[in-house]
């Protein structure tokens, strides 16, 4: 019986030993990672400077068409830093973006337009350049303003008017329900409650966390989304170097995430 | 992305230091007899860290270091992206990459259940990828039939409940089957809720829900008047679990989108898009998207979802 409380005693030392190891080593791979990441923190901070400073000769001038339009989402804490959104803009029409659209969740920035159109020369909201057929006018750039109320309560404001129509068939076959709701009803019919706009291509978050708060879900089913951080550190260097990676991107809808499945089909 | 899971618990913990002696308090979920699962054991003097479980499942196993237990999320999403990529870049086949990519997902299941994530949803297959042709589209689902039969007894054994979500109705008779014996027979389970996303899409899922509303209308269940969010909501397929919005959500590959997931359910869910391929995500991958997940400050836009 000695014996075996000895044996068992020197495992549990063994044992324990063992894990201070395996501790030991985590902490090392961890303080390597970091090692190996801050000098790579540092690098994209320095060549957001340089992209800023015009050092970079590939950012200064490149082929934004690819980029047909753009969302900004901004945080509800710092929509009201009016004056960096309008640098934003500025810095967005200098680049060549032509069509962006503006969203809060709370709506604070469509209460804001008015001020903001006219801090930005010739910029004219997208449903009248729309209207006025004026969209592939070069010299101008656009704005759609959205919040919260053009995701999922124009969502819910759709779908009650399917439901009329619906209702108002007066069919109870499940052809008829097939065929009132669908996809395709439910895009034309956003577009009649007025939350019907564009899909964005790229879509910039400015905020604390990295998710399009509310964003209209119904437009952005294949969208870049890309997290920029908070409004108030934005930077030139960080913007150009988001919207050219976005042009050198090879999007693969559909395919791409069937590549998945394609290797399962070999198999 | 099929799933191929085989689950051995307990598992000796080689990576996690410990602290304590094993606990015998594996909870039996499946009728098993307890005594006989720990006289299986391995006789070593290293502590096993076994899997006890808690009525909700919560484990005991030590996090990594800086992970939270408090702060773990609830439900965390999955966008499995990379397989085929990863096996061309080893000048591997396809199937290579299949395996490869079964084996990521087998660890990140068990790291749900181990860190005490109570939901798993990974996009199997979209909605999309019906246009693929026929021999593929079938082939995978055979597969993925093939997967939901032989680990049936793992489910059962790791107490993971099973949830399909999707178009069902393009499914083969024989698959639509055996999701719905898959799903009856684990739906007592509490260790970790796995959904998985087969034929399915955000847009796909919003409509049905309207589809189903319009249907109570209809019956007179309801008014025309109380249709609002939170009824649109009560129908969605992912309000088969406690916690329908995600989180987190991980996307694999160096991809920057959703990809048509998830749309309504994602207004407030963190993204974290990682680079690495899915078999080559593994735990640290995880930790990484995990600690991200918990030190970024996370807002809601003043609503909670």
């Amino acid at each position: 019986m000695d014996f075996n409380k000895e044996s068992q005693m020197s495992c549990s030392w063994y044992a324990q030993i063992e894990n201070r190891l395996l501790q030991l080593l985590w902490h090392l791979i961890h303080v390597t990672i970091d090692l190996c990441y801050f000098p790579l923190g540092i690098a994209d901070v320095l060549e957001s400077y340089l992209i800023s400073w015009g050092l970079l000769g590939r950012y200064k001038s490149f082929n934004v068409t690819k980029l047909r339009y753009l969302a900004i989402v901004v945080d509800s804490e710092e929509v009201y830093r009016t004056s960096k959104i309008i640098k934003l803009l500025q810095w967005l029409e200098a680049v060549g973006i032509k069509h962006v659209c503006l969203y809060d969740n709370e709506g604070v920035l469509k209460k804001s337009k008015d001020f903001i159109l006219e801090k930005l020369d010739g910029t004219i909201l997208f449903w009248d350049a729309h209207e006025n057929d004026v969209l592939s006018d070069r010299q101008h750039m656009t704005l759609e303003f959205v919040s919260f109320s053009d995701g999922k309560e124009a969502v819910v404001k759709a779908a009650n008017v399917l439901f009329m129509k619906y209702s108002k068939s007066g069919a109870t076959d499940q052809n008829q329900k097939d065929k009132i709701f669908t996809e395709s009803q439910m895009s034309n019919t956003l577009i009649t409650v007025g939350s019907g706009g564009p899909k964005p291509d790229l879509l910039l978050v400015y905020g604390p966390a990295r998710c399009h708060l509310g964003f209209p879900a119904w437009r952005i089913p294949y969208t870049e989304i890309v997290h920029m951080g908070p409004l108030k550190s934005m930077n030139y260097g960080s913007l150009v170097k988001a919207i050219y990676k976005f042009t050198m991107v090879q999007p693969n809808y559909g395919k791409l995430f069937f590549d998945l499945h394609c290797c399962v089909c070999k198999h | 992305m099929m799933i191929s899971l085989r689950f051995a618990i307990p598992t000796p913990n080689t990576l996690i230091p410990t602290k304590t002696k094993p606990k015998p308090g594996l909870v039996d979920q499946s009728g098993l007899n307890q005594t006989a699962l720990l006289s299986s054991l391995p006789k070593r003097c290293e502590s096993y860290k076994l899997q006890a479980a808690n009525g909700r499942g919560a484990s005991v196993v030590e996090l990594p270091e800086g992970l939270s237990r408090e702060l773990m999320p609830k439900h965390v999403a999955v966008i499995m992206d990379g397989n085929g990529r990863w096996a061309r870049q080893k000048g591997l086949p396809a199937s290579a990459g299949h395996e490869a990519g079964v084996k990521s997902l087998r660890e990140m299941v068990e790291l749900c259940g181990e860190w005490g994530i109570q939901v798993l949803t990974v996009f199997a297959f979209s909605t999309e990828n019906w246009i693929r042709p026929k021999m593929e589209v079938d082939f995978l689902l055979s597969l993925f039939e093939r997967a939901l039969k032989s680990e049936m007894e793992s489910f059962l054994r790791f107490g993971i409940r099973i949830s399909v979500i999707g178009d069902s109705s393009k499914l083969p008779t024989s698959l639509q089957k055996l999701i719905n014996q898959v799903e009856e027979t684990t739906k007592n389970n509490t260790r970790l809720q796995l959904i998985v996303a087969v034929s399915y899409s955000g847009k796909y899922d919003v409509v049905q829900a309207c589809r189903s509303i319009a249907k109570r209308a209809k019956d007179g269940r309801i008014q025309l008047a109380d249709i609002d969010e939170s009824l649109i909501e009560q129908e969605l397929e992912t309000s088969c679990t406690e916690y329908p919005y995600p989180d987190l959500l991980i996307r694999t590959s160096g991809e920057l989108r959703v990809s048509n997931f998830l749309l309504w359910q994602l207004a407030y869910t963190e993204l974290f898009f990682a680079q690495e391929p899915w078999p080559d995500f593994g735990k640290e991958g995880f930790v990484k998207a995990l600690s991200s997940y918990q030190q970024r400050q996370r807002r809601y836009g003043g609503r909670h979802s």
